[in-house]
Parts: C-alpha cells; sequence; structure tokens
C-alpha cells in the first residue's frame, strides 16, 4: 500500500485552477521529487499534502489514512521551507525541541530525540546557538534536524536549497541524499531545479500548469519522454526540436519523419496517436548529434561555449531553427563556421 | 581631468547638502532642546536669582544687590576697630544658594560737608569701591573685593549695626532646594506622582494587550468581515476624544447610578451614607484611555504582526501549535519592538494627558494627575517660578526615563536569521 496516495485532487484559487486531477501514488521510503517551471503548482501540491491549504476536491491519504480534515500537525509530516523559518527568538535546541515540547512530551525525552537528531546531522557545537549566529547551510540543517525531531511517516522539501549558494547547495544535495539513504523515510521534494531531481529521485513528478506530465525513475524520463514538454524540461542543454510531418510508422512504436531541416526513419514515436502527414516534431538532445561532414543536418554556429567539461555549440540551420550541440571534447568551431551533423536516429524521438 | 574634475564639483554639492543638513538639524535640536534647559536651570536656581533673571544669566557671574548688616543687634559690646566679612554676614542662616564673588561696591547714602556752602551738610548717594574708605557712623569703613572690612573709630564706640547696600559680582550658585520643596514639603506633588502612575500604567498594559490580541486576529486568523472590520477599526482613529466626552461621561454616570443602587442593594452601605460610586475615577481613565487607544495599537501592531514571516507560523503549525501557543510564543517574542514602541506612544500621551483626567477623571484634590496639578500649581505658585520649574522637571523625569530603558527594543534586530539573508 502506498504510503502517500492522492486521488483526484484539486485545487483552485478563486476561477484559477492550479491543481488539475492529479492521481499520485508514493511508497514508502521513496524519494519523490516534484519537479516544473515556476508557477507549475508544484509548491502548492507539497502544501496541499501538508495541510496548510484546503483541497477543492479529491483525496489525500498518508500511512492508510485520509487526512483531508486533519490539521497539518496530524498528518505525520515535517516539513523544511524554503526560508528555513526559524524561530528567530529560539536557540537550535529549542527550534528543534518546540513540536516535541508542544506535544508534552517529557523533558528528558526530548533531550535524547534533539541529541540523536544533531548526532546524524553533526551540529551537536551548534545546539545552544540562536539562527542568527548561524550560516546558511547550517541553518538549512536546523530545519532538517527540526524536521527529523518529529520522527514523521513523510519528509516534505520546499525548494530547500535555493537559498544556497552553488557550492554549498551541491555539498547539501549530497547530504540529503546521504540521509534519506541513512533514515530511509518516505520524503517528497520540490524544485524546479532538473539536476536536483535527476539526483535525488528515486521517482519524479514533473508537473506543469498544474497537471502532471509524467511520472517515473529519472533515467526513464530522461530516456523516454512522454511528451515534448517532459523531454525539454530534463536534461542540458535542453532537447533540439525540429519541426515536420509524420511520413510513417503511425500506430507503431518507430516513426518516420520529414522535416525541412532533417529527415529521420525509425526515431520512437511517442505518442500512437498520430497519423501519417501529422504535424510533428523531431527531438533529439545535443549530446546525440554527431560531428560528420557529410551528415544530413546542417548549421551555422552563432555561439560556442567552453565550459571546460563540455562545449556546447549554438547554431542555426538555413530554415532558421536554432539548435544545439554538446560534446565533452574541446572542439575548434568558429563562430559563423558551417557545421555538419549526423544522428542515431533511436535515440530520437517524434513527438 | 575633466571627469575628476566633475567628481569633485559632485562631491563638493554632496558636502554642501550634508552640511546644511547638519546646520538644519542643530537647529531644529537646540529649538527642541531649549525650552527643557530653561526649564531644568530654573528649577535649580534660588527663588530670588529666578525671579529677578532669566534662566541664561545663570551661568555668568551676575552682579546683584544685596543689603547686609555689620553686627548683629545684640552686640553692644563698645569696640575701637571691628573686622568682619560681608559673605559671612550674607550667608549667616542660610544653607543652600550660598552667595559668592567679588564685592564691587557699596552705596553710601549719607551727609558730608558741602563744598557750596561750608556751614551745611548735604546728602549724597555714592558708590564706593573696595579699598576706598567711607564714613559709617563717625567711624572708617573699608571693604575689600574679597568681602573683608574694617570699620575703625578714633576712640572706644558702641556703635549701632548699619545696614549697607552692596553691589556683588555673584558667582553661579545652584541646589536642589525647589526640588526638596516640592516633593516634601507638602504631598501634592508626590500624589499627583502616584495618581498618574495609578493612571498610566493600566491605560498603558490594558490597551496594548487587547491589541497585541486583535492584532494577530487581523493578521493571521481567517474570519469572514475580517477586512471590513479592520477598516472599522481604522477609521475609529480619526474620531477625537473630544468629541466624545458627552456622550462617555453619560455612560459612566449611568454605570455609576446603576453600581449605587447595587451597592444599596447588596450592602448596608446605607446606613453609612457611602453608597455613592463615583462616576469619574481611575476606573473611567483606563477604560477611556483604552478605548481611545486601541484603534491606532490595533492599527500598528497588526502592521507589524501581519510583515512576520508567513512560513513561521506555517513551521509552528506543522509543528503543531495552536492559535494562542503560536500567539505567546512566536508572535509576542517577536513583536518586542511593536509592542515596546507602542507602550511608549500610549504612556507618554496618558502620562502627560490633561483634558481627559480633568473631564473624566477622579476630582478629589488628592487624586489629581500631574498635568492638573501643574495646571493647578500656575495659580498658587505663580510667583515661585522655581517651583513651578521644579514640579514641570519631574512630570517629564517619568516620561523620560520610559522612553530611554525602551529605545534599544526599536531597533528590530530581533528577526535576523530567521528567514533567508538574516
Amino acid at each position: 500500500m502506498a504510503q502517500v496516495a492522492l486521488i483526484g485532487v484539486n485545487k483552485s484559487f478563486g476561477n484559477v485552477n492550479v491543481i488539475r486531477d492529479i492521481d499520485l501514488q508514493i511508497d514508502d521510503g521513496e524519494f519523490v521529487v516534484f519537479v516544473g517551471p515556476s508557477g507549475c503548482g508544484k509548491s502548492t501540491l507539497l502544501r496541499l499534502i501538508a495541510g496548510l491549504e484546503n483541497l477543492t476536491s479529491g483525496q489525500i491519504s498518508i500511512a492508510d489514512k485520509l487526512v483531508m480534515d486533519l490539521p497539518p500537525s496530524k498528518r505525520g509530516i515535517a516539513m523544511v521551507f524554503q526560508s528555513y523559518a526559524l524561530y528567530p527568538h529560539m536557540t537550535v535546541f529549542n527550534n528543534m525541541a518546540f513540536s516535541l515540547d508542544l506535544q508534552g512530551v517529557s523533558k528528558a525525552d526530548i533531550n535524547d530525540r534533539v541529541q540523536a537528531a544533531a548526532t546524524i546531522l553533526q551540529m551537536e557545537h551548534l545546539l545552544d546557538r540562536r539562527p542568527a549566529a548561524l550560516s546558511g547551510g547550517q541553518r538549512q540543517r536546523v530545519a532538517i534536524g527540526r524536521a527529523i525531531v518529529r520522527n514523521p511517516d513523510v519528509f516534505l522539501f520546499d525548494e530547500p536549497l535555493s537559498n544556497l549558494d552553488a557550492a554549498l547547495r551541491h555539498d547539501t544535495r549530497v547530504e540529503i541524499a546521504k540521509l534519506h539513504n541513512q533514515l530511509g523515510a518516505t520524503t517528497i521534494y520540490v524544485t524546479h531545479d532538473q539536476v536536483e531531481a535527476m539526483t535525488l529521485a528515486d521517482k519524479i513528478v514533473v508537473l506543469k500548469d498544474g497537471e502532471v506530465m509524467q511520472v517515473g525513475s529519472p533515467m526513464d524520463l530522461f530516456n523516454f519522454p512522454a511528451n515534448e514538454f517532459v523531454a525539454g524540461f530534463l536534461g542540458s542543454p535542453k532537447m533540439n526540436f525540429f519541426d515536420g510531418v509524420l511520413s510513417g510508422g503511425a500506430g507503431s512504436e518507430q516513426g518516420e519523419f520529414e522535416g525541412q531541416d532533417v529527415n529521420a526513419s525509425g526515431a520512437r514515436l511517442v505518442s500512437g496517436d498520430k497519423a501519417q502527414g501529422d504535424a510533428v516534431k523531431l527531438g533529439i538532445r545535443p549530446q546525440h548529434l554527431i560531428l560528420d561532414d557529410n551528415g544530413p543536418l546542417k548549421g551555422k554556429a552563432t555561439l560556442v561555449e567552453r565550459l571546460g567539461t563540455e562545449t556546447v555549440v549554438e547554431l542555426i540551420s538555413d530554415k532558421q531553427t536554432s539548435f544545439r550541440f554538446a560534446s565533452p571534447e574541446s572542439l575548434d568551431i568558429a563562430n559563423g563556421q558551417e557545421v555538419s551533423f549526423s544522428f542515431n536516429a533511436a535515440a530520437a524521438h517524434i513527438f | 581631468m575633466h571627469g575628476a574634475c566633475d567628481v569633485n564639483k559632485k562631491s563638493l554639492g554632496i558636502d554642501m547638502t550634508r552640511t546644511l543638513k547638519h546646520v538644519v538639524l542643530a537647529f531644529i535640536v537646540f529649538i527642541w532642546v531649549l525650552p527643557f534647559f530653561a526649564l531644568v536651570t530654573t528649577s535649580l536656581r534660588s527663588e530670588t536669582a529666578s525671579k529677578t533673571s532669566g534662566f541664561w544669566t545663570a551661568f555668568t557671574p551676575t552682579e546683584l544687590g544685596h543689603r547686609f548688616g555689620t553686627h548683629d543687634k545684640g552686640d553692644t559690646e563698645p569696640f575701637i576697630s571691628m573686622s568682619g566679612n560681608i559673605f559671612e554676614r550674607l550667608n549667616e542662616g542660610k544653607d543652600s544658594f550660598e552667595i559668592e564673588g567679588d564685592v564691587k561696591s557699596i552705596l553710601f547714602k549719607g551727609r558730608v560737608p558741602d563744598p557750596d556752602n561750608p556751614e551745611k551738610t548735604k546728602l549724597i548717594r555714592q558708590l564706593i569701591y573696595a579699598g576706598e574708605p567711607m564714613d559709617v557712623r563717625g567711624g572708617e569703613f573699608v571693604f575689600q573685593s574679597s568681602g573683608d572690612f574694617t570699620w575703625t573709630f578714633a576712640e572706644a564706640t558702641a556703635a549701632k549695626p548699619k545696614n549697607l547696600d552692596a553691589f556683588i559680582n555673584q558667582n553661579p550658585v545652584f541646589g536642589p532646594d525647589a526640588y526638596i520643596e516640592v516633593l516634601f514639603e507638602n504631598k501634592n506633588v508626590p500624589n499627583a506622582l502616584i495618581s498618574s502612575f495609578i493612571v498610566t500604567i493600566p491605560a498603558t498594559i490594558i490597551p496594548i494587550t487587547i491589541a497585541a490580541f486583535a492584532a494577530y486576529a487581523f493578521a493571521w486568523m481567517r474570519f469572514p468581515g475580517r477586512d471590513w472590520l479592520f477598516v472599522l477599526v481604522v477609521s475609529l482613529m480619526v474620531v477625537p476624544t473630544q468629541l466624545a466626552f458627552l456622550p462617555v461621561l453619560q455612560g459612566f454616570s449611568g454605570i455609576a447610578s446603576w453600581a449605587t443602587s447595587l451597592n444599596a442593594w447588596m450592602t448596608d452601605c446605607e446606613a453609612t451614607k457611602t453608597c455613592q460610586v463615583a462616576s469619574k475615577s481611575f476606573a473611567s481613565l483606563w477604560v477611556t484611555h483604552t478605548a481611545f487607544g486601541l484603534p491606532l495599537a490595533i492599527y500598528l501592531l497588526r502592521n507589524y504582526i501581519v510583515g512576520l514571516p508567513k512560513e513561521l507560523l506555517e513551521s509552528a503549525r506543522i509543528d503543531g501549535a495552536s492559535h494562542l501557543q503560536i500567539f505567546t510564543r512566536l508572535i509576542i517574542p517577536l513583536s518586542v519592538p511593536a509592542l515596546a514602541s507602542f507602550s511608549i506612544f500610549q504612556f507618554l500621551w496618558v502620562w502627560n494627558d490633561l483634558i481627559v483626567a480633568l473631564y473624566i477623571g477622579p476630582a478629589d484634590s488628592t487624586d489629581l494627575v500631574f498635568p492638573i496639578r501643574l495646571q493647578k500649581q500656575l495659580g498658587t505658585f505663580k510667583d515661585q517660578l522655581h517651583l513651578l520649574n521644579a514640579s514641570a522637571v519631574i512630570s517629564i523625569i517619568v516620561p523620560l526615563i520610559v522612553f530611554l530603558s525602551m529605545q534599544r527594543y526599536f531597533i528590530r534586530g530581533l528577526l535576523a536569521g530567521s528567514v533567508k539573508g538574516g
């Protein structure tokens, strides 16, 4: 049985539907990441699960218990906010002890549990400090510690890393992953950063405009995106899309594509609904293009970005379609140079 | 070159504006502080000094006339030469505001041979300076600017004491006499101080308590009509207290007569004729000040509390805190700056309020609050500026202490660290 289950969940603010008919199952111990562009409803969905917003319709259950009418504190969840939301007038110890204190847990128990959580997070030496005396990363850890102390069924993280600088963000991401392995607790994590989503998640839920675009493991989503949005959202640099028509293979797994810039046969046909002659798009990841002087895809380089580990080239085709090429090698391509590419059609998608 | 020149011009302009700002600021501070300074200075001067010259003369030597007797009336021993000191004579029996300084001159009034008319004498008034001899009762009177004088006769004479007017360049002198008199010699000022505290402390604490609860509800609780109700409360700020005196008084007298009948019915006060409950009392002042202080208090606190980070309250909800727990354990500690600033405001205007206390406060002479007492002193101490000023300074000192002790809470440092950046 699922640890968290959402059935037909809807949420509207006035006339605006921000969450539309979401069904979702999250298993015990799973690390689920809600990812999507800003305004897609991912934070609202998390707040619905937490009980900070009321459902318009639908059902939410946590640990086999319907929680729609329960206050946040009775739902068996703990939340880490983007701003950390530490109580500024309390010491770290009191911040972590606050929820236990409200539950009437005995002083000795509180002490044990706070110490235990502090040990897990290696911050025993910070317990007497106030949040103002902590660095960003330490505040982040206190916020996580406050969640651990409550021993919840589900951890909720609302963009916890977006206030940290890039280096610290990477370290904290690794720590969160380790912590999840250590505690094995069900975790729902909201982010707009696809790298966090790819690295942390057992299961990614891609959201757009309040609807679930695709649910699956990171590599499934990367390799077999269910639609153009997911394909474009995951992966960096973004997938290239070329306009064209479906020239064959309708109804099958593999289709033929005929476009202005490029043709392809044997590409993965994502939708079975498309008929021959329908307008479709061919998607090829920048990494899947192969430099080939006789290749069918031609473009003029407009910008070369050398990242050290990777070279990304922005190109524009004769028909004014812009696309990218990414290679782990450092390349001698100059701006304005004509470059030709071939590609493996099996790695391309038709949407 | 050109650029550097521009920069110089610009910085010069900034310097000019800054200097101008400082001048204006200094001027404002001067105007503001001057009356207080005058008040304190006058209250520390002697009665004569405060009556005869302005406070600005209090810090430099001033020439003043003093009358002294050469010796006591009882001393009738004949003497050839007598010496004494003018200051000792003047300060005899004084324990404060002792006169010190230089004796400039003594006014000589007496008859001398008339040079135009050798037969006769004529009356002259003349200033005799230190070291010059002067004829007093037939003896030679010489004084020094230090105040020492000698009075020498040709033969032993039992001269009567002579009163002389000395002009003394007097050193500044201050003393706490006015304060001692005002505070300890009758009970009016101490009573007024106590009454003012009785009025002000509850009239500050009650509205701020009610307002804090109301402000939390207006800021963070959802209930129908919340915004309209808040607009209504805020719009009550425009009602002037004076406009409401009549209905408020009517209300209090209604309550008082009801309480009188209840008293008559419940107790056996009729036997001692003590049933009457006053409609004008400390309690009516508390209620009135609370009522008229609440709109601004709610407005200020609500605007502060609504600005606290929403995540803090959500986090507390997830931690299982009820509204009351959120209020007492988060909102109150985090709102200390706002609570402190409002209580300073409320304290100051209740403490300084004259008109509400005059209309609604107790009329008993022992229960009068400080501003009314000051107003009454204007009549009784008309000629005793030093006493009036001492009372005024005492009434200022209390709010000054309150302000200085609370002002550190104005600094909004408490929120640091709660949210990003912090």
